[in-house]
C-alpha cells in the first residue's frame, strides 16, 4: 500500500472513564485507550458500509483485518507511531472534504483513528485532529 | 367510539407494517441498516441481512392481508404476535448492544430509544385492539368518516412523535427554526488559543522545532500584539522552554518567532526569527 | 506571582529576539539543531510511558491513579508538565476523581514522570440534537449527551477553517466532533474545541 495522506484523530475505547465508558472493546474486542491500536475504516463490507471512505474521493484505502499494523506519521512533527487495528472507524464521510495542514504539508479526509496512547505518542491529545501519512512498513 | 378504533387498527398496523418493510426490502441502504442493527449480533454478521429482508417480506405480507379484505382474527392475532416480539428484540438490542442502530422504519442509523419502544408497544396495543374489530375499516370509516379520520390523524401523529427516523422531518427543522430566532450559541469574542496555535503549526518555526518538545501547551499569555505559547522541551540533553510569539489578530504564520530557553540558567539557547519567504535561507538561526 | 511575570518577561524577550549575551553556540545550521533526540515508537501493546485512568490520591506533586484496568499508577508531576482542563491550566485545578491520560518518562521506580497530563479530556462524536442557551444536546451512540459553550474558551472550527469562538453557525441536525472536558459529577461535558462539517 501506498502512503495515504489524510487526518488523524484519537477515540477512547476499552474499559474506561467518563462518556467512553460504553465504547467497549471495538469492533475487534481487544481495543484498549492505552495499547497503541487504532481504529481503520475498512475492516470488513459491513465497516465500509459505515464510514464510506469513496464518497469523498478516498482510494487506495486496503482491506485489513483486526491485528494488522500500520504506521502513522504527523505531518506536523516527523513522529511516527505503529498501532495494530482494533476497531472500525473514524467515519470518514461525515467530514468529506475537511483538510488540516501544518505548514504546506495537509491532510485531507478522516483515514484514521488512534488509541490516546498511540495518539499521544505524536501529537497533543487537546489538538484533535492533524495531518498524517499513513503506510504499512 | 372503541368499537370505531378497533375496526381501524388493522388500517394503522398494515400500514406501519409495509412502510417498515419498505427500508428492510427495497432501500438501496439496507445492507447498511441490517449491518448496524442488533441483528448482526443476534444472528451473527453474514446472517443479518437475509434476516433483516425475512422480517422486511413478514411485514409486508401481514400488512397487506391486514389492509386487504376480509378481516380476520388470526391476522390481527400475528401483528400482536409480530409486535411483541419486535419489542422484546428492541429491549434486547438496547441491553445488548446499545449501539446498534434500530433499522426500524429507515435506513438512517437510529439508536434504539425509549421512543422506539413505546412505538413497539404502541403498535402491540393497535395488533390487540384490532382482535375486537367486528367489521372491514373501510367500511367503519366510510360509515364515520369525520371521527375515523380524527382517529387516524392522531394515530398518526403518535407514530411520527415516537419515530426518531423523522425527527429530520418535523422535529430538527423546528428546533432549527427555534435556534434561527432566539441565538442561543453565542461563545465568546476574541481569539481562541486554538486559532493561535493553528498558526503557530503553519509556521516553518513550529515546524523546526517540534521535535523536541516534549508537552502539550504549559501555559499562554498575551502581551501587546502577540500572544506567547510555552511548551517543555528538551535540547541537547538540558530541560529548557520554547516560547513562541504569534501574531495576536493578523493571521502571518511567517511571522511566528521561537526561542528555545534553559530553564536552569534563563539563557536563550536558539531562536528562530519569521523571515521573509522567497529568496535565501528561509530561517536565520540567531545564535543568542 | 511576581515571579511569574518575571519569567514571561525573559521568555518574551528571548521569543522576540531582543536578548543578547546569552551562551554562544554558533551558527548552527537548523537542520543540525533540530535533529532532536528521536523517539521511535513501534509497539501493539501497552505502553510504559503511557497512564490513563482516574485519580484517586494527590499527595504533593505526586498523583496516585487507579486505571481502568485496576493498575495502580504514579506520576509526579514537574515543573514541565503541562496540565490541560479544558484548557492549560495548574496543578491546583487538579482534583480527586478526574479522569487522566498523562504521557511522560516511566522513571526506574515506576513513577512516570510526566511531561502532559489532559485531565478528563473526551473527544465525542455526535449529532446535534438540539440547542439551547450555550448549550449543545449531543446523540452519541444512542445516548444524549449533554455539552456546554464555556464563553470565551470554546471554540469551533468549520471545515478545517482557522477556528473561531463563534459557535453561533452549528446547526441542528449536523454531525460534530466535540472535544472537551467531562464533568465526573455531572458527566456533562464543556466544550474546547468542536469541528463541524460542511
Amino acid at each position: 500500500m501506498a502512503a495515504l495522506r489524510g487526518e488523524v484523530s484519537w477515540f477512547c475505547c476499552g474499559s474506561a472513564w467518563g462518556p467512553c465508558g460504553t465504547a467497549g472493546g471495538g469492533a475487534c474486542g481487544t481495543c484498549s485507550s492505552g495499547n497503541y491500536q487504532h481504529a481503520w475504516p475498512n475492516t470488513s463490507d459491513a465497516c465500509l458500509a459505515i464510514t464510506r471512505p469513496d464518497r469523498c474521493g478516498v482510494t487506495g484505502m486496503a482491506r485489513r483485518g483486526c491485528g494488522f499494523r500500520h504506521y502513522t506519521t504527523n505531518l506536523c512533527n516527523g513522529a511516527r507511531v505503529g498501532t495494530t487495528i482494533a476497531d472500525c472507524g473514524p467515519q470518514t464521510d461525515l467530514f468529506c472534504g475537511e483538510r488540516t495542514c501544518c505548514g504546506s504539508a495537509c491532510g485531507s479526509n478522516r483515514i484514521i483513528d488512534l488509541t490516546p496512547a498511540a495518539y499521544s505518542a505524536i501529537a497533543s491529545l487537546s489538538a484533535g485532529l492533524r495531518p498524517c501519512s499513513v503506510d504499512t512498513v | 367510539m372503541i368499537d370505531l378504533i378497533a375496526t381501524l387498527q388493522p388500517l394503522v398496523v398494515g400500514a406501519v407494517l409495509i412502510w417498515s418493510a419498505r427500508v428492510k426490502l427495497v432501500s438501496t441502504h439496507a445492507a447498511a441498516a441490517a449491518n448496524r442493527s442488533a441483528l448482526a449480533r443476534l444472528v451473527g454478521q453474514d446472517r443479518a441481512l437475509p434476516a433483516y429482508r425475512l422480517l422486511g417480506g413478514m411485514e409486508v405480507t401481514l400488512g397487506g392481508l391486514l389492509l386487504l379484505p376480509p378481516v380476520l382474527r388470526a391476522e390481527a392475532l400475528a401483528a400482536t404476535v409480530l409486535a411483541v416480539a419486535f419489542l422484546g428484540y428492541l429491549a434486547y438490542a438496547r441491553r445488548a448492544a446499545p449501539t446498534s442502530s434500530c433499522g426500524c422504519l429507515s435506513a438512517r442509523p437510529t439508536p434504539v430509544s425509549g421512543r422506539s419502544l413505546a412505538r413497539a408497544g404502541l403498535l402491540a396495543v393497535a395488533g390487540g385492539l384490532a382482535l375486537l374489530a367486528t367489521e372491514g375499516w373501510s367500511t367503519a370509516l366510510a360509515g364515520r368518516p369525520p371521527a375515523g379520520v380524527g382517529v387516524l390523524l392522531v394515530e398518526l401523529a403518535a407514530v411520527v412523535a415516537l419515530s426518531p427516523e423523522l425527527d429530520h422531518v418535523w422535529l430538527l427543522p423546528l428546533r432549527r427554526l427555534r435556534a434561527r430566532l432566539t441565538h442561543p450559541l453565542r461563545g465568546g469574542s476574541g481569539v481562541p488559543l486554538l486559532a493561535t496555535v493553528q498558526q503557530l503549526q503553519l509556521s516553518d518555526a513550529y515546524r523546526r522545532v517540534a521535535p523536541l518538545l516534549r508537552s502539550d501547551v504549559r501555559e499562554h499569555w498575551d502581551d501587546g500584539d502577540w500572544r506567547f505559547v510555552g511548551h517543555a522541551a528538551r535540547y541537547q540533553g538540558r530541560l529548557v522552554t520554547a516560547v513562541f510569539a504569534v501574531p495576536l489578530t493578523d493571521r502571518e504564520p511567517d511571522a511566528v518567532r521561537v526561542a528555545v530557553v534553559d530553564n536552569a540558567t534563563g539563557h536563550t539557547l536558539l531562536s528562530l526569527a519569521g523571515t521573509p519567504p522567497a529568496a535565501g535561507p528561509r530561517l536565520s538561526v540567531v545564535p543568542a | 506571582m511576581n515571579q511569574t511575570l518575571d519569567r514571561r518577561r525573559l521568555l518574551a524577550t528571548a521569543a522576540l529576539g531582543g536578548v543578547v549575551g546569552a551562551t554562544g553556540l554558533g551558527s548552527l545550521a537548523p537542520e543540525a539543531a533540530f535533529a532532536a533526540e528521536p523517539a521511535t515508537i513501534d509497539s501493539g501493546a501497552p505502553d510504559p510511558n503511557f497512564a490513563e485512568g482516574r485519580i484517586s490520591k494527590i499527595s504533593g506533586s505526586m498523583l496516585l491513579v487507579t486505571g481502568s484496568d485496576t493498575v495502580l499508577h504514579s506520576i509526579r508531576i514537574t515543573d514541565g508538565t503541562s496540565i490541560w482542563k479544558l484548557h492549560p491550566t495548574t496543578f491546583d485545578k487538579v482534583a480527586i476523581g478526574d479522569g487522566l491520560y498523562a504521557r511522560g518518562v516511566r522513571l526506574p521506580d515506576g513513577t512516570l514522570a510526566a511531561d502532559s497530563v489532559w485531565l478528563n479530556i473526551v473527544n465525542l462524536h455526535g449529532h446535534i440534537a438540539a440547542v439551547g442557551r450555550n448549550v449543545l444536546h449531543l446523540d452519541h451512540q444512542g445516548r444524549r449527551i449533554v455539552a456546554h459553550v464555556v464563553p470565551d474558551r470554546s471554540a469551533a472550527v468549520y471545515n478545517g477553517t482557522p477556528a473561531v469562538s463563534d459557535l453561533s453557525l452549528l446547526r441542528v441536525g449536523r454531525h460534530v466532533q466535540v472535544l472537551g472536558a467531562w464533568h465526573p459529577d455531572t458527566n456533562e461535558v464543556d466544550i474546547a474545541t468542536v469541528y463541524a462539517a460542511a
